[in-house]
């Protein structure tokens, strides 16, 4: 197998990248009809298969879980999810050939091995689904020519995919339908009725590609998603403590500060967080982040580059045939970093301190948010997707920081996501080195308007305000945005 | 002399701006054990929770805690409202989470809960076993956090307290929620505590008290009153309510004879069964009371009917003549009912209007996500007026005081005229006139022919609409029958 999109042609692969366009909710006025009646079967109940299968049945269609034969024998966790909460569980073998829509939510990881195994005993003319296009477009999978493939992606963890949904709403999500794939035509129809299933279409959906879904996925959790906070939140941690912040503050200041502060970017996005810094902080931070896109911008762009040409994707999987050496040698740096080992403090941070006290993280927000946008937009990805692959997926993934750490963060995340971030972490601090050595706790640790009297210049001010709103990703946001105003705010210890 | 045990000075005290409290002074003798009562909204919590140093205040309270005791020298106050976290310490739960099977464990179980309580203030485990057999506890050890009533969560609070013996106790509303054998038991632990060396402040308006207790005294207009005797309930005038809105006015439209039906319903978590061989059937008008003691089985039945359990899927229930599990949504089934519930409560989108929370009872969604057509949003008003709200028609939700908000869940639960009202202990934590003025409003709102299925613990604290009785223990059905309409009468009036 080779990776799909490096066997396409320039005009095709521009063509599939390009493919983009937020849904009219009208679109999804027959429900689920075009799958009412059939057999959904889901192959693997973790995350998003149990969370998704709950809401799917929900919603009135027939749902059931296959499970490899190990997890049934064994009862595995798979097993109770789905048993206890009254599915009918079978073999492949059992399930399989009467399905008319396989659902495949395993990981990433196992998809060769799973699609190879359960392909033969597809029924003509059947769906396959995914919720992330890798196994297609960077493995190349090939699927057998009668099988339509569709893909739908909700833009969040599994548990936010259930609670959304059970009270009425829904996260925003992609939908495609694989080209090589559609004999019957009958994809599209599909993938909006299974987003009416899950909820989606409440929130927001968006008719992505394949090919459009994974390279924008891909770099926005390698490099501002879990990259940059990873490296952020070590350097600022590691910051403080050099210049004596108590410990117990520093990490709790960490720990929760990236959750408070993008919780604003969604309601309104970066303008809304460097709002909520005095006009002398919204200068600095504003400046630092010009820098610190400057220092980073190769760094993003090399990722870009990786991600396209099917690099990124080769050296991961060589460590994964190596027995994942590189991801696990990482994994267990990063649990002995300070900032992992240091439990926060039993110290009362209001919501207000975060900001000011924090400035540095606002800057690293708004340097990594804009940077992903850019390189996203510049390699030929569609503004709504560079969208929901950067800014709006920021804050989800701050929560899992303000729960556990990036210990938390990077189990609950995917191993493609994982692997991508250490990548990012490990080449970003040593770019950081000179940048962190003029950072004082003025930008964190302290707050940044002790001891300033408050003025600025006008002048000064006005440009920089209007930087920051006319910015590409402020504009396709604010139209996003109001599609899913309803989402529930995370909330803070 | 012997020092008070505590001794309060001037105290002033603001909750959200208001004085609540204008130079209150108090003082607890050593073998007091006290009572306060008051109307919701006087202050008791705000009292309650300055005592234990959770609120701000100015003036002075000063607690001498008596060096010889073994007890713990510590003020510890129960909740009343008491809102449990996950793991890693937020409460980001949804509503139909504790009916759903999740081997990802978010919240502890109640054994680690204790475990972990008991660590943390040197207690041995031994001492809590006789605590949980008294409250019916032992047979949930094993459950998560997340699975509990609010009516367990509470016992949990009281289990802690009184296993805990700290010096000073406060318990704020100490019955809410429990069932009346819990409710003797408890009263003969709190007497043992309050033998054991135990201060007691209770704050309820109730009048099955310990026998301990030997002090009262009501909180009226920031002051404390001294009184001789508990509470007495003084029967309201039965003041009209105005006039019901038109849309209300009109009987439901049914779409079935049959509003839900139950055939050998079972229901398990792993190996624990928590509905057992149950048949039930609901017919359209039909005005039925559930009772049960706490873990009976209550919520999960009502859970099947809500569309909020995932076991109903593999039971044989038909709801509105249709089989479940047939191709209706949960939709489908929720828009034939309206339903309040304290756990309901306890998630409901606190960061809504009240105009909104009750508008978004037509689309049975937590937050309203739609716009109203211009007559629904009529009748939204309509209804506001009628239940007294309009002054507080664009506060947030969570800003009005308890009572408050049950009135605008039971609005919402009513606004789209629904075939079935399902009122699941709707006046847990309201006072008595509160409770009566709620239940008043149920027998007015329901003559229009809806279908009623109520839980109460209390018959003295129940709308007089209710018919049929059906009574859960330990999952099964243990009886139905018809309620003379007397013996309701009679209980009510004897209350009153
Ligand atoms: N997590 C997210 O936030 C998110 C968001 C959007 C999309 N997605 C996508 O959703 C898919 C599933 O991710 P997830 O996070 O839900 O995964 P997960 O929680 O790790 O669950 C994976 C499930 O697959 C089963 N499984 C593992 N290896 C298997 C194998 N070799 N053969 C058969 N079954 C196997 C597991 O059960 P047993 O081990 O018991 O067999 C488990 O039930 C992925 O494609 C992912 O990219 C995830």
């Amino acid at each position: 197998m080779s990776n799909y999109f490096n066997t396409l042609p320039l005009r095709e692969k521009l063509n599939q990248l390009g493919v983009c366009e937020f849904m009219d909710s009208s679109e999804f006025a027959d429900g689920v009809d075009a799958l009412k009646g059939k057999k959904l079967v889901i192959i693997g109940c973790g995350a998003q298969g149990l969370n998704q299968g709950l809401n799917l049945r929900d919603s009135g269609l027939d749902v059931s879980y296959t499970l490899r034969k190990e997890a049934i024998d064994g009862k595995r966790d798979s097993w109770k999810n789905a048993t206890e909460n009254n599915f009918k569980v079978g073999t492949y073998e059992e399930l399989i050939p009467s399905a008319d829509i396989l659902i495949n939510l395993t990981p990433d990881k196992q998809h060769t091995a799973v699609v190879k195994a359960v392909m033969p005993l597809m029924k003509q003319g059947a769906t396959l689904s995914y919720s992330h296009g890798f196994n297609i477009v960077e493995e190349g999978m090939q699927i057998r020519k009668d099988i339509t493939v569709i893909m739908v992606a909700p833009k969040c963890p599994g548990s936010e995919v259930r609670a959304e949904y059970v009270r009425g709403f829904g996260v925003p999500t992609l939908i495609a339908v694989h080209p090589e794939n559609d004999p019957q035509g009958k994809g599209l129809a599909q993938a909006k009725a299974y987003a009416v299933g899950t909820g989606g279409h409440k929130a927001g959906v968006l008719l992505s590609s394949f090919v459009a879904e994974v390279k924008s996925d891909l770099m926005g959790e390698q490099t501002i998603l879990c990259g940059l906070l990873q490296t952020g939140s070590i350097l600022s941690f590691d910051k403080m403590m050099e210049k004596g912040i108590d410990a117990g503050y520093a990490s709790k200041l960490v720990q929760y500060g990236v959750e408070v502060i993008t919780e604003a970017l969604k309601q309104g996005g970066i303008t809304a967080m460097m709002d909520r810094l005095s006009n002398p902080a919204k200068i600095k931070a504003f400046e630092i982040s010009e820098e610190l896109k400057n220092i980073m911008r190769p760094l993003f762009q090399k990722h870009q580059d990786d991600i396209m040409s099917g690099e990124f994707s080769k050296t991961m999987m060589e460590d994964w045939a190596n027995g994942d050496k590189n991801l696990l040698k990482w994994r267990a740096e990063t649990g002995e970093t300070a900032f992992e080992k240091t439990p926060a403090g039993d110290v009362k941070i209001n919501e207000q301190e975060y900001f000011d006290n924090y400035t540095l993280m606002v800057a690293f927000v708004r340097a990594g948010v804009e940077l992903a946008f850019e390189t996203m937009v510049q390699a030929g990805i569609k503004p709504e997707s560079a969208y929901y692959e950067s800014l709006h997926e920021t804050p989800l993934i701050a929560n899992t920081i303000a729960r556990k750490k990036l210990f938390e963060m990077n189990r609950v995340i995917s191993d493609t996501a994982e692997y991508g971030c250490y990548l990012f972490d490990q080449a970003c601090k040593p770019l950081l080195k000179d940048f962190m050595k003029k950072v004082g706790t003025d930008l964190v640790g302290k707050n940044f308007n002790e001891g300033k009297d408050g003025g600025v210049d006008n002048k000064k001010l006005i440009e920089v305000n209007e930087t920051i709103r006319t910015h590409q990703v402020e504009k396709v946001g604010a139209v996003l945005r109001r599609a899913m105003t309803a989402m529930k705010a995370i909330k803070t210890a | 002399m012997k020092k008070s045990i505590v001794h309060i000075q001037n105290l002033n005290l603001k909750y959200q701006s208001n004085l609540v409290f204008d130079d209150l002074s108090w003082a607890i003798q050593n073998g007091e054990q006290w009572v306060l009562y008051g109307a919701s909204g006087s202050g008791k919590t705000s009292l309650a929770k300055a005592i234990a140093g959770l609120l701000e205040y100015s003036g002075e309270i000063l607690i001498n805690f008596d060096d010889k005791s073994k007890l713990p020298a510590k003020v510890l106050l129960v909740d009343s409202w008491y809102q449990f976290k996950n793991l890693e310490g937020v409460a980001n739960f949804y509503y139909q989470q504790r009916y759903t099977s999740q081997q990802a464990k978010e919240t502890l179980t109640v054994n680690a809960e204790l475990m972990y309580f008991g660590k943390e203030n040197h207690l041995a485990f031994a001492d809590a076993e006789p605590i949980l057999i008294a409250l019916g506890f032992e047979r949930l050890k094993n459950s998560q956090l997340i699975q509990l009533s609010s009516g367990e969560h509470k016992k949990l609070q009281l289990v802690k307290a009184l296993w805990l013996k700290p010096q000073f106790l406060i318990i704020d509303q100490p019955y809410t929620g429990l069932d009346s054998a819990s409710r003797e038991n408890l009263n003969i632990l709190l007497d043992d505590a309050a033998t054991g060396g135990v201060q007691l402040v209770l704050i309820s308006n109730d009048q099955a008290l310990p026998s301990c207790i030997n002090r009262f005294a009501e909180i009226k207009d920031g002051r404390l009153a001294i009184a001789n005797e508990a509470f007495k309930i003084s029967a309201l005038p039965n003041g009209s309510l105005g006039e019901i809105p038109r849309f209300l006015r009109e009987a439901p439209k049914y779409s079935s004879e049959l509003i839900a039906k139950m055939v050998d319903v079972n229901i398990s978590y792993g190996e624990k069964q928590v509905l057992k061989n149950i048949d039930w059937e609901v017919k359209a008008g039909e005005k039925w009371l559930l009772q049960g003691p706490n873990g009976s089985g209550k919520s999960t039945l009502l859970s099947l009917i809500n569309g909020d359990h995932p076991q109903s899927y593999a039971n044989k229930i038909y709801l509105f003549g249709n089989r479940r599990g047939s191709g209706e949504s949960i939709w489908d089934i929720k828009q034939h009912i309206g339903l309040i519930s304290p756990e309901f409560h306890w998630y409901f989108d606190n960061n809504s209007t009240v105009w909104g929370s009750i508008a978004s009872g037509l689309y049975d969604s937590l937050g309203l996500f739609k716009t109203l057509p211009y007559s629904k949003t009529i009748e939204v008003d309509e209804l506001i007026k009628f239940f007294g709200l309009t002054e507080n028609k664009n506060d947030l939700f969570n800003t009005l005081p308890l009572g408050k908000q049950r009135l605008v869940l039971l609005a919402r639960t009513i606004i789209k005229n629904p075939e079935l009202l399902i009122l699941d202990e709707p006046c847990q934590g309201l006072d008595h006139q509160q409770t009566q003025y709620f239940n008043q409003l149920i027998d007015e709102l329901c003559t229009n022919g809806i279908t009623v299925i109520y839980v109460g613990h209390y018959e003295s604290q129940l709308p007089s609409c209710l018919e049929k009785r059906i009574f859960l223990e330990e999952g099964k059905v243990k009886l139905i029958e018809e309620i003379k309409k007397e013996k309701v009468q009679e209980h009510f009036e004897l209350v009153l």
